[in-house]
């Protein structure tokens, strides 16, 4: 038997599960390759192929799955994430995502696994949720569901790294799963804390430190490319950037349990518990939300932020992000953001 | 003799350059419009300067450049200190009206609302995607309407009646202006209704659901439109103060973040002396392929010699100049100049960790077992900052 290749879009919510991902392929003897990262001549082959009004995050995957199947893989891994909680979807376009995929791209070489993931948690290792890949890969029942256990097991791993204070960020770029174990076994035994975690940090000028929590999607605040390295601009100026993936599930459950109705998508929940935990946080200066223009569900939360904004006195900023390559307006932004936290700290 | 602090402020619309002085006094002030050469006027400026002010008096300890083409003009003057003109407008505002509460700033094309409390700035806003109500679209109009923009103000105070006018879009917004005038409207109304649905539009986008409080301030080169003043103070219902100095306040402001920074840092100010207006300064710019990103990379020369790479988003070329000069910096200057190397090459190592060939892979494989071995935490630290 021929040895088949599989692909995996660097996209969506490939930087929430990709060390699941990883883990999984790597105990089934799968050869993975992912597709590269997001780039002007990359993104450009995905916009001539989408919708036009569509949200960028989508356009992106379209240029990631294109990328893919340049690289001759046999499948592309693009599973239909129905819902990580009960009673709880994702955003439409995550919903009908392998139907858009195989009607905007029909000339694609590759073949798409479209498994459809519904869990009860953020767990999505259970066989019902692979079962098309068991099938299209020929694996027996007993090995994938062992390879499933122990894919969970990993990215809970990481999971806890990122409870702890870790960033996704922190992890990214890091594809070959040794390296990736190693990397996380250094990170648990580690006794230096993770970034947003450290009290003594050095700035240029030696300018005060302040905090911020970055509420973004995690395919908007980890794609360097569309966002311009919001991290990394962030801590050059002096900031600890606190993100969702930090707070607790508790937290956030917690917060939302206060709102009269939660909202239909899991993310923007997830997003909500966590800004309105930072928002009553002391130890957060501001909150920025990041978003890409038109996005539906977002046109809610960042309202409701906005609003609750003020009841907790807390500075608060919506950057938005799309196709454009200048990078001037989000530096303007965060730069004179930064600065109204730093004149307030020093009053105080 | 005395300290003087420039201040330039690199609009889309205009160029404006001042001094001040330690007391914060006004020396020099000149508001020109950026013709699309900003290095030709700010030479020019720089020239005119040198005219009205007798420069044997003062010496220059401190520049700032702010407004959205600072970073291309740092460089030809060596600013000290490079700011959004958010913060520098506010720093003006706040200096000239102590009791300031809600600043409006219009610019040429970008509209800002800043919120003040005890002085300093809590809260901004500003337009995002669209343009419309900003000086460019006003300068348009009085053109097709072939009124002077300086008369432009005043006429809407002689309008007789309202009409009004759709505010969300500049194209919505010149059809209704069209289809009015054909209905026999007069262009002073026509005016007016513009300005009311200008102010409208900058109180949807921007103010939105804030509580505004006073003083009202209202600066930008849109300011001086006393049409639009007046239909700012028949929304809000309150007085609005235009200061004096309404149309260089970010260069006012970025002066004194200046000189702020130089009293603090204690250094000497790294302004490249008046001389610079007889240097040769070209830009040159290339599509550097070395990545997908297909950046482009633009290079500003001093009389043939390079004095800045900006545009990529690897930091590559920019760091590449950074390596060449700190060669020929003066000794004074090296430390600081070492260090930004080192962040350099800080951030090279990491952009490498992000790549996914497999070479870097081998590499990350590798600096992860060295550090299994000896613990450098101190060493890992500087990466991950």
């Amino acid at each position: 038997m021929v040895k088949k290749k599989i692909g995996i879009p660097r996209a969506l919510l490939y930087y929430y599960y990709f060390p699941f991902w990883l883990k999984l392929f790597a105990e089934l003897g799968v050869e993975v390759i992912i597709s590269d990262n997001t780039a002007r001549d990359l993104l450009d082959k995905g916009v001539k192929k989408s919708l036009s009004e569509i949200c960028v995050p989508m356009k992106i995957l379209v240029a990631h799955v294109l990328n893919l199947d340049e690289k001759n893989c046999d499948y592309i891994f693009l599973p239909r994430f129905k819902s990580i909680r009960k009673g709880v979807v994702l955003c439409p376009k995550f919903l009908g995502l392998p139907d858009m995929i195989s009607h905007s791209l029909p000339d694609l070489k590759a073949e798409l696994i479209a498994d459809q993931i519904e869990s009860k948690n953020d767990d999505i290792s259970a066989y019902v949720n692979h079962k098309k890949l068991a099938k299209k890969l020929k694996i027996k029942k007993s090995e994938m569901k062992a390879a499933l256990r122990k894919a969970a097991k990993f990215w809970w791993r990481y999971r806890q790294l990122l409870f702890a204070g870790y960033s996704i960020d922190d992890f990214l770029g890091v594809e070959k799963i040794e390296v990736l174990e190693k990397l996380i076994t250094k990170f648990e035994n580690s006794k230096q804390l993770p970034q947003s975690k450290r009290s003594e940090l050095k700035t240029a000028g030696n300018e005060e430190v302040v905090d911020i929590a970055l509420i973004g999607y995690v395919y908007n605040v980890y794609d360097k490319y569309i966002n311009m390295d919001i991290i990394n601009k962030l801590k050059e100026m002096g900031v600890r950037v606190h993100t969702f993936e930090m707070v607790a599930q508790e937290i956030i459950e917690q917060e939302l349990a206060r709102l009269r109705k939660p909202m239909f998508w899991e993310f923007t929940n997830k997003l909500y518990g966590a800004a309105r935990h930072y928002f009553a946080s002391k130890n957060i200066d501001g909150v920025i939300h990041l978003t890409a223009f038109g996005c539906g569900p977002d046109s809610i939360l960042g309202q409701i932020l906005e609003i609750e904004s003020k009841d907790y006195e807390k500075a608060f900023m919506t950057l938005r992000i799309d196709e454009q390559t200048g990078e001037s307006h989000i530096i303007t932004r965060i730069e004179a953001f930064i600065d109204l936290l730093r004149l307030k700290k020093e009053r105080n | 003799m005395e300290n003087l602090y420039l201040g330039v402020d690199i609009g889309s619309v205009s160029i404006n350059i001042v001094a001040i002085d330690e007391q914060n006094e006004l020396v020099f002030k000149l508001y020109t419009r950026n013709s699309g050469n900003p290095i030709q006027l700010v030479k020019k400026g720089l020239a005119k300067f040198k005219q009205e002010v007798e420069i044997d008096q003062y010496k220059v300890a401190g520049v700032g450049v702010t407004g959205s083409g600072r970073q291309l003009i740092a460089y030809v003057l060596g600013a000290d200190t490079i700011k959004n003109e958010i913060t520098a407008h506010a720093r003006a505002s706040t200096f000239y009206h102590p009791e300031a509460g809600t600043i409006f700033e219009i610019g040429g094309q970008d509209s800002k609302l800043i919120i003040v409390e005890d002085g300093i700035a809590v809260d901004f806003a500003m337009n995002t995607v669209c343009a419309a109500g900003t000086g460019s679209f006003l300068d348009h109009q009085a053109e097709r309407l072939g009124i002077k923009i300086e008369d432009f103000g005043g006429m809407a105070l002689e309008a007789e009646r309202d009409v009004r006018i759709a505010g969300r879009c500049t194209v919505f917004a010149e059809s209704d202006m069209i289809s009015k005038q054909q209905y026999g409207f007069t262009k002073p109304e026509i005016i007016k209704g513009l300005s009311v649905a200008l102010v409208r539009n900058y109180m949807n986008n921007l103010v939105r659901n804030r509580v505004l409080k006073g003083e009202y301030i209202f600066q930008g080169g849109v300011a001086a439109n006393i049409g639009i003043k007046a239909a700012f103070e028949a929304e809000i219902g309150s007085e609005v103060i235009v200061p004096q100095y309404h149309d260089v306040m970010g260069a006012i402001g970025i002066a004194m973040l200046a000189k702020r920074d130089v009293k603090r840092s204690g250094q000497e100010s790294n302004f490249r002396g008046f001389d610079l207006t007889e240097e040769e300064f070209a830009t040159k710019s290339f599509e550097c392929d070395d990545c997908a990103n297909n950046c482009e990379v633009i290079k500003v020369i001093a009389d043939g010699r390079t004095i800045a790479v900006t545009g990529d988003r690897c930091g590559k070329w920019t760091a590449s100049l950074i390596t060449d000069s700190s060669i020929t910096a003066n000794s004074s200057k090296s430390e600081t100049t070492q260090t930004v190397v080192k962040d350099q090459a800080a951030a090279e190592e990491k952009l490498d960790l992000y790549k996914t060939d497999p070479e870097a892979e081998k590499q990350v494989m590798q600096e992860l077992e060295e550090l299994e071995k000896d613990d450098q935490t101190e060493k890992e630290d500087n990466i991950l900052v």
